[in-house]
Formats: structure tokens, C-alpha cells, sequence
């Protein structure tokens, strides 16, 4: 069943599969949901998009039966189930499915095993029924053209593609009809991106109904067919998709704030707004005023033929050369897992190199751990916020002194100076304009929004005043405005004469800020290219490895 | 690692736990067949010193008449010595657990600690060549260093391989006790003819403590734990070292990717609670035993789990030892005079252990209740 533009009756209750009527949903610090409605017709692909806390994940997994709402009801094929759904057993019973951001996926076990993972029938003795459910899984599979998935093969040794196909799945072997999918494109390629969206639209022709998660407009547009917007966990709008344009959307997802006009993630063309907002790193009150550099062309950070050995021993990057220019914004692009993390890890000094050199500024630091680069001039902005970057019981200032917890100008020493970091603490919070709430400092990191959380990141990287900047995914799940604060900052850093790299998966976010873009592929840079030449489509080819020009060693293996 | 260990919490909660377990206790003696009226107020007078009725000679006395209040300065003696190696070990476990690490060593340290310190305590036996000043300060660095020793093997054996730490304080805590009972029965045995015991000679006179109170076992070193108490307490208030266990106890990927040496923190941090361990056995040598045999460290060491689960950090272990410490010399007494066998005490402190591990007591509505009102405030403050 598809639908034509005007047939869909976009908020007809009674027409209605899944019908959510004023839900409000309080956590401790947070109203994720109020007063939210949420009608989704029959066989539709409905998008649901919002910055990020903006409680469209609230929503789905008060669906699914994962938390309870405070307030509301909720209707299913036009049966009140509002007191019926207490846990995802209930929501898999009446035919929902969900793909979380976070698959679910048991390491150890196979893949068969992990599609029959709670949905399993046993033999008389108790053994289990694996040759019917591998059969059932291959004949979902061959339905959707899921090719040909190694059933055998254990969950940890699939890609991060084929681990979301192995979830849709398993939502499918249990019966769903509706499936909800928690930002899907987070972690795809473009291209595994647009497979995935194939698979989706063939499982709407078969009769599914789909609700997706997203802050990318570009999906919402492809593919949807109706979309609702929610802002700061109300609901702005429900649009049948091919009515509306992006930049409506856009409006209404962010809201227009303070009335500056905004610099939009659909802007390809690089040009930044040089916008008043963006923290000047010589006020800082405990540091001593920074003099602008001109951009030049000498080296600051070189990578000379460097190796490194994943835990497996096995070549996770190799033999890799690259320099970064004082003033420049190296970006590198790859489809996750081809090195990266690896890289910047062994950057940062967290992870061994096994061979090659790193030079700053000339000076080596190969074998220097993590404190003593830091103390050269290397700064972080680590990929995994939550696990790397900051420490969630901590509080802001706690979090704001990690790593220089040793330094006097940080309110740091032997003994620790606690007003002192306070009082700087306070004052970052007022320039990199963090919204706290009312406790100021010592709020703990964890009862911040992720785009809050980022900004004690950069505004820790850039207070050190390093020389070299390492952001990793820099952005990752952050809203429109709390990114353009990060592209604001590194920009600025730039301009004032960092040497900026960039890990992304975002190939929109590397073709903006870099100057030049290197494509990893296997553990290989696969190519270089300077900003002229660096367009989705070379950097796409590269990054999957269609380059015809070279030939690379299977799996990155040392030979 | 896997799961943080639940450590101490609100005194509400704490308060509860007892309660739990006492009431238990109180149970398990009307089942007996005993009266639990007459046990608790036992147990209350073991462990408090605390009692009316007619004065012992030596009792304080507060009031007079019917309504007076006198203190068995003995019976708090015995509550307050057994509460020194409670308090230095339960410091050794909660340090460790600061950092995330399980510290189940307690009792080898505390034996290493004793052992180490013995040995500088035989220095001029029997009467000593050093002046007193000198020689139980030198008693208790040697255990220090005793205990250290042996906490930062497992912290290396962490830090260098991976090895879990409550696998191997486990295995260390059976090494210690086995090689304390080969040496108090072959090398180091009391020389003296017709001397069967397992344990070693008496050391020097000039490291003995002697008792705060005449008879009792209280002397001097549970001013040295209540300093320890301090100390750790003002560690984790202002020190850099003791952000930095927290940070590695809290997040160590975030401490390791933001420049602490993670490795060397947990040896460090595994070495210090040997330390405090260590001292807990040197005490034992010099105010109790004054000698050294396997038996030295009792069993405090894995006691101290429970004081440092009950007592959190910030004072709170202090607390807890005492409530152990005075609940195994209360429960002493109680069995001299009412008959129930003082294992009674090991029930209680199991029942109040296994109600602190329950995370919290308050329904999850009630969570939610309170961040309300908070919450709608803020969401309206926010500029649409």
C-alpha cells in the first residue's frame, strides 16, 4: 500500500494505526514529552525529526513500551492499549518492532542465534529449533533482498550495516508490522545509507508501517511520506512530506532564536558566518592573550609511515603519511571502522603506534604518553563523549580540570584549588554559553544535553591552548545549533592558527570545514584532495573503495 | 571491570540497613527460644559500656540515684579496640573502591603489615635499644611498607596483565596465611624450650602500646586510625591524587583519553590501601599480641568489607567500624550474660550488608516527583 500526495489523511485519529494522544514523559531534569500527539497512517514511512532533546526518542521507546509516560493514551490498530504496553514484550506482541541507535546484538553469539534471541522454540529435550528459524530467516532475507547474510557467523564480526540489517530483521521474525527506527543513517556510509532506505521502501510496499527517527532533512525528503516535528518536547507540526520544503522544516524544527540568521547544515558552499558568538579564546581569564597567526605553509604535525596494530594484532592502520599546516583543517573521511578511531587514538596517545614516526612541530612524540603531548600542544575532542571525554558523576567544574588537574592556572596542584576552578568554571559556562540550569558549576555532567556537554569539551580543548586540535565526530548527535557552534569554534581555531584534524562520518561536515580531505580506506589513505577537488561523489568512491586506480591488501592485514 | 559496587549511602539508608538487622537478629533469638529484650540490652551494654542499675567501682557515673547512667569504661575500651583495625581496613577496602577496584585483600595486607612490623618490633627484644618514641613509629612504617607490598602486587599484576583484583587479593590473602603459619612454625618460631604455640618470640618491650584502660585492649593506635581517617577523608576533599582515584574509579577510559596514568594510579591506590591495612596489622602486634602468629589479623580484613560498604566515604567509615567493632564486643558480653551464642553479631552485619546492596529504598515514582516541579520551571525559562 503506498500512498498518492492528498489521499493521506495525515491526522485522521480514527484512520490511524498508532495513535499517541498527550503523552508527557518526566525524567529526572528533563520534560522529554508534552502534550505530544503522534498519528501514523497504515503502510505510510513517517518521519519523526527534531533536534537532538527534543524527545523523539522518548516518544518511540514509550512505544515500545520501554518507559512508561506520565500522561496520555495510546491507541494501536484502533485498540486502547494505553495501560497494556509495560515492557517490549508487550509492544513485540502487538506487531511493533524497534531499531535503537544502539544495536542490540549479543557479541558472542551467532547471528542466527541473536534473530532467535527471545523468539525461540525449543525441540522436546530442550534443544533449540536452529534449522527452522534459519530457514524462517532466510526466507524473511530473500523477501527483503537482504542478500546473503552469514547466519553462522558471530554479531561482532559484522559490519556496522549489516548488524542494522540483522536488527530489522530480527523485528521482522517476531512479526512486526511496524517498525520504528531510531536514527538509522547515524553510523552508514551515503551509499549503505541509500540501501538501507531501499530495503525500508520495499517493506512499506509490503504493507509495513515504518516511523523514523532523524535530524537529517535530506531522508525526510527522499523518502517520507509524512513527517512531525517536535521542538523541546512539544509537537510543531505534522506535514504530509511532498506539501513541505526543507527550509520550512528547518524553521520549524529549530525555532527562530535570538533572531540571528542561521548558518544551515544544508550551506555546502564552506562559508562560515563569522559570528560574534564565537568565544574568544584570548579572554580567558586565566591564560594569557593569544596572538592571531597568519596562516602558513609550514608543517606543524606530521604522520610518517605509521602502523598501528588493533587488539587483534592485526594492521588496523598502515603505513600512513600525512602533515598538517599551521592554519589548516585536515579532514578525514572514511566509512566507519577503516582506521580512524585507531588513528586518532594513537594521535592522542592512547594507543600504541607499532611503527612510523609523529613529529609537532618537528619535535618527535612518538613514544610520549598522553600527558606529555597535551603539555606539547595536543588537544582532543574525543568521539565517544560519554565514555572518553567527560565523567558523568563528575560535575562541570570536576570535568573541566580532568586532565590538568596538575596545573596551577587551572586551579589544579598538589592540592586542588576548588573556588578557584569554580570561579573559571563559571565564567566558560558564561562564554561558551553552556546551559546549566541554575547550579551553575557544580551541576553534574550527566543532567546536560549532549550539545552542552560538547561545549565543556571544546571549551576544555581550546582553553589548553593547544597547538593541534584532534576532533573526533566533533558533532555526533548534536542539534543544528550546538553543531554550528562546533564548526564556529574549530573554524576559529583555524584562523588563529591551530592545526585542526577532523574525524567525521559526515561527509557534509568534513566538505565544509577541511582544506584538504584525506580518505581513509582499510587503514590506508586512499587519497588527498584539496578543497577544490573534494566533492561527495570523489570522496564517496574513495571511501568505499571503488577507486579502480588502487589495489589494497584484503582487511588492512599486515602482509 | 564489571558494575560499580554500591558503596554506603544516605545515613537514612545506612540507619535502615541496621535496623534490618537487628530486627532480624531479634527474630531469629524469639524463635530460639531466648529473649531478645534482655540480649539487646546485653548487647547495648557490651557495646556502649553504657547501663543503669548499680555502678561497677570503676564506672563513671552520670546522675544520680534511679536515674543515673554509668559508663563501663572496659566495655567501651573493648568496642573501641576492636574498632581501630576495623576502621584502618575498612579504609584499605574503601580507598580501593574509590578507584573502582574491589580490594578483597584486606586481611593478607594487614598480615603482611603485622609480619613486617614484627620484625622491626624484635629489634633489641626483649627490652628494646630504642627509645619508645622511636621504635613504634619505625613498627608502623614497617607495616606500612609490609602492607603496601603486598597491596601493590595485585595493583601491578592489574595495571600490567589485566588480572582481576578480587581474584588476586583472594590468592594473596591464602599466600599470606600460609606463609605466616610456615614461619611461626619453622623459621621464625618462638625459640624459648618447651614453647609448642605457632607464633614468634614477644618483640622488644620499647614497641609494646600500652592500654588506655587497665585490662582492656585500647591503646594509642586508634588515634593513629582516626589520623588515617582524616587523612583520607582530606585526600579525596583537596588532594590531586585523590581526584585522580576518583576519575579512575569513575571513568577510566575518560581519565586515560585526558592524560592520568590510569596503570599507575591503581598501583598506587592498591599500594596505599595495603599501607592502611598494614598499619592495622602492625597495631594488632604491638597492643594485643605482642608478638606475631597467623591469627593476628582475626578477621578483620574481610569485616572490613562490611564497614566500608556500610560507611561510604566521607566519615562515614569511621561510623560503620565503630557500630562493628562495638557490635562484636557487645555481642561478647551479651553471650556471658544472657547465654545467646555471640555469632548473632555475624548475622546482623550479613543482613545490614545485603540491605545496603538493595540500590535504593525509594520508589521510582517518588524520583520523578521531586525533579517536577524543578523541571517545569527550567523548560519554560527556555527562549523559544
Amino acid at each position: 500500500m503506498s500512498y498518492a500526495v492528498g489521499t493521506l489523511q495525515l491526522n485522521n485519529p480514527d484512520t490511524a494505526l498508532i495513535r499517541m494522544e498527550n503523552i508527557t514523559k518526566r525524567f529526572p531534569g528533563v520534560v522529554a514529552n508534552k502534550g505530544v500527539h503522534l498519528y501514523v497512517q497504515p503502510g505510510t514511512f513517517h518521519a519523526v525529526i527534531g533536534e537532538n532533546g527534543a524527545g523523539k526518542s522518548t516518544l518511540l521507546n514509550i512505544l515500545y513500551g520501554r518507559y512508561p509516560q506520565d500522561v496520555g493514551r495510546v491507541w494501536i490498530a484502533g485498540e486502547e492499549v494505553t495501560d497494556l504496553l509495560h515492557s517490549p514484550a508487550d509492544a513485540i506482541k502487538r506487531g511493533i518492532g524497534l531499531v535503537s541507535q544502539h544495536y542490540a546484538l549479543i557479541p558472542a553469539l551467532s547471528l542466527i542465534e541473536n534473530v532467535m534471541l527471545g523468539a525461540e522454540h525449543a525441540l522436546p529435550g530442550g534443544f533449540l529449533a536452529r534449522k527452522r528459524a534459519e530457514a524462517r530467516a532466510l526466507e524473511l532475507s530473500e523477501q527483503l533482498g537482504l542478500g546473503n547474510l552469514p547466519f553462522s557467523a558471530r554479531a561482532d564480526q559484522l559490519s556496522v550495516a549489516a548488524q542494522q540489517k540483522v536488527e530489522i530483521l530480527k523485528a521482522l521474525y517476531r512479526g512486526a508490522k511496524i517498525l520504528l527506527l531510531d536514527e538509522p543513517t547515524a553510523t552508514l556510509a551515503p551509499q549503505e545509507a541509500d540501501a538501507l532506505f531501499a530495503l525500508l521502501q520495499t517493506l512499506t510496499a509490503q504493507g509495513a508501517t515504518i516511523v523514523f527517527v532523524t535530524h537529517k532533512l535530506r531522508e525526510v525528503e527522499a523518502y517520507s511520506h509524512a513527517v512531525t516535528i517536535l521542538r523541546a518536547g512539544r509537537n510543531v507540526g505534522d506535514f504530509i512530506t511532498a506539501e513541505t520544503q526543507r527550509d520550512f522544516l528547518l524553521q520549524r524544527m529549530i525555532g527562530t532564536r535570538s533572531g540571528t540568521p542561521l548558518n544551515t547544515r544544508t550551506d555546502l558552499t564552506g562559508a562560515i558566518a563569522s559570528d560574534s558568538t564565537y568565544p574568544m579564546i584570548g579572554e580567558s581569564p586565566f591564560n594569557a592573550p593569544f596572538v592571531p597567526q597568519p596562516p602558513t605553509s609550514s608543517p606543524l604535525f606530521q604522520i610518517e609511515n605509521v602502523t598501528i596494530l588493533n587488539t587483534r594484532r592485526a594492521a588496523a592502520v598502515l603505513d600512513i603519511n600525512l602533515s598538517i599546516r599551521i592554519g589548516e583543517i585536515v579532514g578525514i573521511a572514511g566509512v566507519d571502522g577503516s582506521g580512524q578511531r585507531e588513528l586518532s587514538e594513537a594521535i592522542i596517545g592512547t594507543r600504541r603506534i607499532a611503527s612510523g614516526k609523529l613529529f609537532l612541530s618537528g619535535r618527535e612524540l612518538t613514544r610520549h604518553n598522553v600527558r606529555q603531548r597535551q603539555k606539547l600542544g595536543v588537544a582532543s575532542i574525543p568521539e565517544d563523549r560519554h565514555k572518553n571525554a567527560l565523567i558523568l558523576d563528575f560535575d562541570l567544574a570536576e570535568n573541566f580540570l580532568l586532565g590538568h588537574e596538575r596545573d596551577h592556572s587551572w586551579g589544579g596542584g598538589r592540592l586542588i584549588n576548588r573556588p578557584r576552578i569554580l570561579g573559571i568554571v563559571d565564567e566558560i559556562i558564561r562564554r561558551y554559553d553552556v546551559r546549566v540550569g541554575h547550579h551553575g558549576a557544580p551541576t553534574l555532567a550527566q543532567n546536560l544535553s549532549g550539545g552542552n556537554q560538547q561545549k565543556l569539551v571544546v571549551a576544555r580543548a581550546i582553553e589548553s591552548q593547544p597547538r593541534l586540535l584532534v576532533a573526533s565526530q566533533p558533532t555526533r548527535g548534536l542539534d543544528v545549533n550546538a553543531s554550528e557552534f562546533v564548526y564556529r569554534t574549530l573554524q576559529g581555531a583555524k584562523e588563529r592558527g591551530l592545526g585542526v584534524l577532523l574525524f567525521s562520518l559526515d561527509l557534509e561536515e568534513i566538505l565544509r570545514l577541511s582544506d584538504r580531505v584525506a580518505v581513509m580506506f582499510n587503514g590506508r589513505i586512499v587519497g588527498v584532495l584539496p578543497r577544490g577537488e573534494a566533492t561527495a561523489e570523489r570522496i564517496g568512491a574513495l571511501m568505499t573503495g571503488a577507486d579502480s586506480a588502487l589495489t589494497l591488501p584484503q582487511g588492512g592485514q599486515l602482509p | 571491570m564489571t558494575g560499580k559496587v554500591t558503596m554506603g549511602g544516605s545515613l537514612g539508608k545506612s540507619l535502615l540497613s541496621i535496623l534490618a538487622g537487628l530486627l532480624v537478629a531479634g527474630i531469629i533469638m524469639q524463635v530460639s527460644g531466648y529473649n531478645p529484650w534482655q540480649a539487646f540490652s546485653a548487647l547495648w551494654q557490651g557495646a556502649t559500656g553504657l547501663h543503669t542499675g548499680t555502678a561497677a567501682p570503676n564506672d563513671l557515673s552520670l546522675g544520680a540515684g534511679k536515674f543515673a547512667i554509668h559508663l563501663n569504661r572496659y566495655n567501651l575500651a573493648q568496642s573501641l579496640s576492636k574498632m581501630t583495625p576495623l576502621l584502618l581496613c575498612g579504609l584499605s577496602v574503601g580507598l580501593g573502591l574509590r578507584a573502582g577496584l574491589f580490594n578483597i585483600g584486606a586481611q593478607g595486607q594487614m598480615l603482611a603489615g603485622a609480619l613486617a612490623g614484627g620484625c622491626v618490633g624484635f629489634i633489641g627484644a626483649p627490652n628494646g635499644t630504642f627509645p619508645m618514641v622511636l621504635h613504634i613509629p619505625l613498627v608502623l612504617i614497617a607495616g606500612a611498607v609490609g602492607g603496601a607490598i603486598w597491596g601493590a602486587i595485585p595493583g601491578i599484576m592489574k595495571a600490567a596483565r589485566g588480572v582481576h583484583e578480587v581474584i588476586s587479593t583472594i590468592m594473596l590473602n591464602f599466600i599470606a596465611i600460609n606463609l605466616a603459619t610456615y614461619l611461626v612454625t619453622h623459621n621464625l618460631k618462638d625459640p624459648t624450650p618447651g614453647k609448642m604455640a605457632a607464633q614468634t618470640a614477644p618483640i622488644a618491650k620499647s614497641a609494646w602500646l600500652a592500654p588506655l584502660v587497665p585490662g582492656a585492649n585500647l591503646t594509642a593506635g586508634l588515634a593513629v586510625a582516626l589520623i588515617a581517617a582524616i587523612a583520607i577523608t582530606f585526600l579525596f576533599r583537596r588532594a590531586a591524587l585523590g581526584y585522580e582515584i576518583r576519575a579512575v574509579g569513575l571513568g577510566a577510559d575518560a581519565a586515560r583519553t585526558n592524560g592520568i596514568a590510569v596503570e599507575k594510579t591503581v598501583i598506587r591506590t592498591m599500594a596505599m590501601a595495603g599501607a592502611l591495612a598494614g598499619i592495622a596489622g602492625a597495631i594488632e602486634v604491638m597492643a594485643i599480641h605482642h608478638r606475631f602468629m597467623p591469627s593476628v589479623s582475626a578477621n578483620y580484613g574481610f569485616d572490613a568489607i562490611a564497614v566500608a560498604l556500610l560507611g561510604g566515604l566521607n566519615g562515614g567509615i569511621t561510623l560503620a567500624a565503630f557500630f562493628f567493632g562495638a557490635l562484636a564486643s557487645g555481642a561478647n558480653f551479651m553471650q556471658l550474660q544472657t547465654q545467646v551464642p555471640e555469632s548473632i553479631a555475624g548475622i546482623v552485619q550479613a543482613i545490614v550488608i545485603l540491605f545496603i546492596g538493595i540500590r535504593t529504598f525509594k520508589p521510582k515514582q517518588s524520583v520523578l516527583v521531586a525533579a517536577l516541579l524543578d523541571d517545569e520551571r527550567r523548560l519554560d525559562d527556555e527562549p523559544f
